[in-house]
């Protein structure tokens, strides 16, 4: 499993993404700039420029025409993913967190800061998959978090829910046609933020990440706590492998929360766990600080991870990767 | 390089994994009839998403 590297940004990454095939990657960084790569080869094979702060977040819809950015110069930017054309800018009050689009595509959902005199929000916008089509500057809904502040969030299966999670390390499930509260569920530790919160490929399930060393996975119908991933260092993200039951968990101790900082001390490894058995099977070393954002191939051919040290590692699983079965595993798939 | 590691392991944490692959197993079948159901009542339905992307990639 050789890593591809990926250079070319000049501050820390904070997402990483790729399309729906699984061929191109993009990744956003604290440098303002949003980068598109090759996940084959890692040959960049263009840049966005337009953002005036740190980019926080990025998607990409499912027909991949339309990019979404968004971060601290407190803007959601859409992107013509072919020509780098900036379609469309919407303006906030505060900084963008995440930006989702619904799984067909359609909406698109910001999730905004809260600051003095800006409340907490998640935004919803309709979206037309058309690169000529003038975009609505006017939300089609938008909910105020009143409670702890929204971290991360994104849509359910069939865009029925809008799952959120926050900074008291809760998640939330609002009803994505009228913005009401369905359901929340104390997921993580209290005061530990919820960091990440990824999707199974159908969407009826979604792994979070949390500061509190722990990754969950839980059903977006009824916030059911179905595994619970156990680490020894602070997560930033979490992700769900498809062909493998399988998630990736990335992390490490940020260098100013520890005193003498080595990459051993910080753990800066990707940790592979069983989903299903909740077990650790592997690790993954590379970079030289945090992982900010780990992500998997929607094909499940390979997953790249996003650091705090710059750099976009791509690691194409191998053979053994994909042969490996837990005994009760091979015992289900002979029969 | 990743190093999976050793599958040891003892007759009561095979049994342990054993249950826990069968609740999974029916869990997920239980969520994915729940999900035709939706679909069949007009929910949009991702798979079909999916699979266009698919699609596009084999032309």
């Amino acid at each position: 499993m050789r890593p591809i590297l990926l250079s070319g940004h000049e501050r820390a990454l904070t997402q990483v993404k790729y399309t729906r095939d699984g061929d191109i990657i993009f990744s956003v960084s604290k440098d303002h700039i949003v980068c598109a790569w090759y996940s084959a080869n890692g040959e960049r094979l263009g840049t966005y420029h337009g953002h005036q702060g740190a980019l926080w977040t990025v998607d990409i819809d499912p027909t991949t025409t339309l990019l979404a950015s968004g971060g601290a110069d407190n803007t959601i930017r859409l992107w013509d993913v072919k020509t780098g054309k900036l379609l469309k800018t919407w303006d906030f009050g505060s900084s963008i967190k995440r930006v989702e689009f619904s799984p067909d595509g359609t909406q698109l959902l910001g999730v905004t800061e809260k600051r003095v005199g800006h409340v907490s929000s998640i935004v919803v916008y309709d979206i037309k998959q058309d690169v000529e089509a003038e975009q609505s500057s006017e939300h089609a809904l938008r909910i105020v978090v009143d409670e702890s502040k929204a971290t991360v969030a994104g849509f359910s299966y069939g865009a029925k829910y809008i799952i959120a999670g926050h900074e008291d390390g809760s998640v939330s499930q609002f009803d994505a046609k009228t913005g009401e509260l369905l359901d929340t569920f104390q997921a993580h530790e209290p005061d530990f933020s919820v960091t990440d919160l990824q999707w199974s490929p159908d969407r009826t399930y979604f792994i979070t990440a949390s500061k509190d060393k722990t990754a969950k996975l839980i059903s977006a119908s009824d916030l059911a706590l179905l595994k619970t991933y156990v680490t020894d260092t602070p997560l930033n993200s979490a992700a769900l492998t498809p062909v493998k039951d399988f998630v990736i968990l990335g992390g490490g101790q940020a260098a100013m929360d520890v005193t003498t900082t080595s990459a051993r001390q910080g753990k800066f490894e990707a940790r592979i766990f069983h989903k299903i058995f909740e077990e650790e099977i592997g690790r993954v070393r590379g970079h030289f600080g945090p992982l900010n954002y780990v992500a998997v191939s929607p094909d499940g051919k390979s997953y790249c991870s996003g650091g705090e040290d710059g750099y976009v590692r791509v690691h194409h699983f191998d053979r053994p990767y994909f042969d490996f079965l837990f005994e009760v595993e091979r015992e289900r798939a002979n029969i | 390089q990743d190093l999976l590691r050793k599958n040891k392991a003892s007759r009561a944490i095979i049994e342990q994994r054993r249950r826990l692959l069968d609740e999974w197993l029916a869990w997920r079948e239980q969520v994915e009839e729940e999900l035709h159901d939706e679909v069949a009542a007009g929910l949009p339905d991702i798979a079909e998403v999916v699979d266009d992307g698919k699609n596009e990639v084999i032309e």
